[in-house]
């Protein structure tokens, strides 16, 4: 059996005398499950002591997007020698390690396993818990890791795989208020990135060729905008796009082009999530009159107009905007590790026959 | 004392062995859930031995089916670096060939056919010594068959694997005639532990032996999202 109880009350117990007193619980974080192998130390104090990612990009590059098997391929490759450098760069020893967390999913299965399994195995060595870490959850929950917020918060989950809405209520407490029915908000930028000739991953491409752009020379459409409700649609918004360029002939589009669409897009995009959050906001008001913080996490969170959308509006119905900064919002293997932290203080650690999840949704209970 | 793994394949083992001696050993038939079933049955195999006491670890690295072959790969990596222990690869052809009787294979060729979940079959050709005769390859069962039956190989064939019955068939559609091995259909972690005993630490760590590259096939519009 697992020493669990035992290993994190020892650590959390703050009994003069004991060489526990002063020690800080170490957990050490692997995330595997899209195109980034990462591994991180983080501790109970909320310092991330090494927080190490090795981007798979330009493996991945020349097709556009994630071919699964050279991402599972690639963190089998890497793993085990990036957790060493964390652990060296956090300056610990495996005896210093209260535990494992690895990424179990949702996410491109042939990743996770990977992770999932070298963290098993490191966990039966060093006779230490497993957690297997549900990806959204290390993002629902890094704003406590960055800025200590506390619970309850409304948070917008917005990534390549992933764009929800939902009230955080605790460690394991998630009730979604709204997702997309189709596309991801991340895939909006990936695919809009790829038909303006621009780098893949989408994202940061679009924010640069967007400072520069006309956000009011094409009127794109803002789907679901002025609806009930807190789910997103962006597929219509991806069409729009595509007839655009291809629309335009078939020279390439000059610089100012691309400019002035990807800025043209991405104030759809802001204007899309703002109306959104803002049933959110009401949602989470009437459930919590005191809820304080509007939390925005994922990928997609490190685009900085967006952000600042997001703290106009929060501020607007008298709300904090916490969103972890950049580093935190892409995957990383901190969040991992931290809601490693959050789940061993609770006692809900993972058997070693945990099957990973290629879907694992936060809120069970939600509807499809 | 060392501790060895397979799930290359369609099963699970996993023995701790001392010398000629298996101090225990475990083994179970499966076509999924490697993940979920190979590091309970490490620990069970482990009970009241200390990681620290082994002299290294032994895992398959392949050919075999991907997502196993990297269940076995990543669980063997992560012991051998929280252990810090020596791991040595072996290859699933090797151990299969390994299992085989000395009295049974004597004076034959040996010839290991596993299956690739695809219309070739994995294969490696041994002497009766359990030398290679050729590499590893990935290929067609009536490819191989034309191969064989071209004069100058005269040794009597005995066939062994998962992929076995595949490469009869193929051997018997030209009059090729052979003897099918009695030993096991996929390696036996007793056996890579055997075979780890004597080899030369490697100076890298063992890299998974796909021996078919990854199939990439691309989406209308580009990658595609992940699951939700």
């Amino acid at each position: 059996m697992y020493q669990v109880g035992c290993t994190a009350a020892k650590a959390l117990a703050p009994t003069a005398g004991t060489r526990y007193s002063l020690a800080a619980m170490n957990v050490l974080g692997i995330e595997t499950s899209c195109d980034e192998t990462a591994a991180a130390v983080v501790n109970d104090r909320r310092e991330r002591l090494s927080d190490l990612v090795l981007s798979q990009t330009a493996l991945h590059a020349v097709y556009g997007g994630i071919v699964p098997e050279i991402a599972a391929r690639a963190h089998l490759d890497h793993l085990d020698t990036l957790i060493a450098r964390a652990l060296g760069e956090a300056r610990l020893g495996w005896a210093d390690i209260a535990a494992v967390a690895a990424t179990g999913g949702p996410g491109l299965i042939g990743g996770v396993i990977v992770g999932a399994t070298m963290a098993k195995a490191i966990a039966v060595v060093r006779e230490i818990p497993f957690l297997a870490i549900n990806h959204l959850e290390g993002h629902a929950l890094s704003a406590r890791l960055s800025d200590d917020v506390a619970f309850p918060y409304l948070l917008l989950l917005v990534s390549g795989g992933h764009c929800q809405l939902l009230i955080v209520e605790g460690v394991g407490g998630y009730l979604r208020l709204g997702t997309t029915i189709d596309d991801a908000v991340g895939e909006a930028f990936d695919k809009t990135a790829k038909l303006l000739g621009l780098p893949y991953p989408g994202g940061p491409a679009i924010e640069r060729a967007a400072a520069s752009g006309d956000a009011t020379r094409f009127a794109l459409p803002r789907p679901l905008k002025g609806r009930p409700g807190c789910d997103f649609s962006f597929a219509g918004l991806k069409t729009a796009v595509r007839q655009l360029v291809e629309g335009a002939g078939s020279s390439p589009p000059t610089a100012r082009d691309v400019a002035d669409v990807a800025a043209s897009f991405q104030a759809a995009v802001a204007d899309v999530l703002v109306d959104r959050t803002t049933n959110a906001i009401a949602a989470f008001k009437r459930r919590y009159p005191d809820g304080a913080v509007l939390v925005t996490a994922g990928g997609v969170a490190a685009n900085q107009a967006l952000r600042d959308r997001l703290s106009d509006l929060a501020r607007r119905h008298g709300l904090l905007l916490v969103a972890p900064p950049p580093r935190l919002c892409t995957d990383n293997a901190a969040m991992i590790a931290w809601a490693g932290v959050e789940r061993l203080r609770l006692g809900l650690v993972d058997s070693l026959d945990f099957a990973p999840r290629p879907r694992w949704p936060l809120d069970p209970t939600a509807r499809a | 004392m060392i501790l060895a793994l397979d799930s290359a394949l369609s099963g699970c083992s996993a023995a701790l062995c001392e010398g000629q001696a298996v101090r225990a050993q475990e083994s179970r038939e499966l076509a999924h859930g490697h993940a979920e079933i190979l590091l309970p049955m490490v620990k069970r195999v482990m009970a009241g031995q200390s990681f620290a006491s082994l002299d290294r670890i032994a895992v398959t690295v392949g050919p075999g089916h991907f997502t196993g072959m990297r269940v076995g790969l990543a669980a063997a990596r992560g012991l051998a670096l929280a252990a810090g222990r020596p791991l040595i690869g072996v290859t699933t052809l090797e151990a299969v060939a390994a299992a085989v009787d000395s009295v049974e294979r004597a004076g034959c060729m040996v010839i290991v056919a596993l299956d690739s979940k695809r219309a070739d079959i994995f294969v490696q050709c041994f002497a009766a010594d359990l030398s290679p005769l050729a590499p590893a390859a990935a290929r067609r069962p009536d490819e191989i068959a034309r191969d064989l039956a071209a004069p100058g190989a005269s040794l009597p064939l005995l066939l062994a694997g998962g992929a076995a019955a595949t490469l009869a068939a193929a051997l018997s559609a030209r009059g090729l005639t052979f003897a099918v091995s009695r030993a096991a259909p996929r390696p036996d972690a007793a056996t890579v532990a055997r075979l780890a005993a004597t080899r030369p630490l490697p100076s890298t760590p063992p890299a998974p032996f796909y021996l078919h590259p990854p199939a990439v096939t691309l989406p209308a519009g580009g990658g595609g999202p992940l699951p939700r």
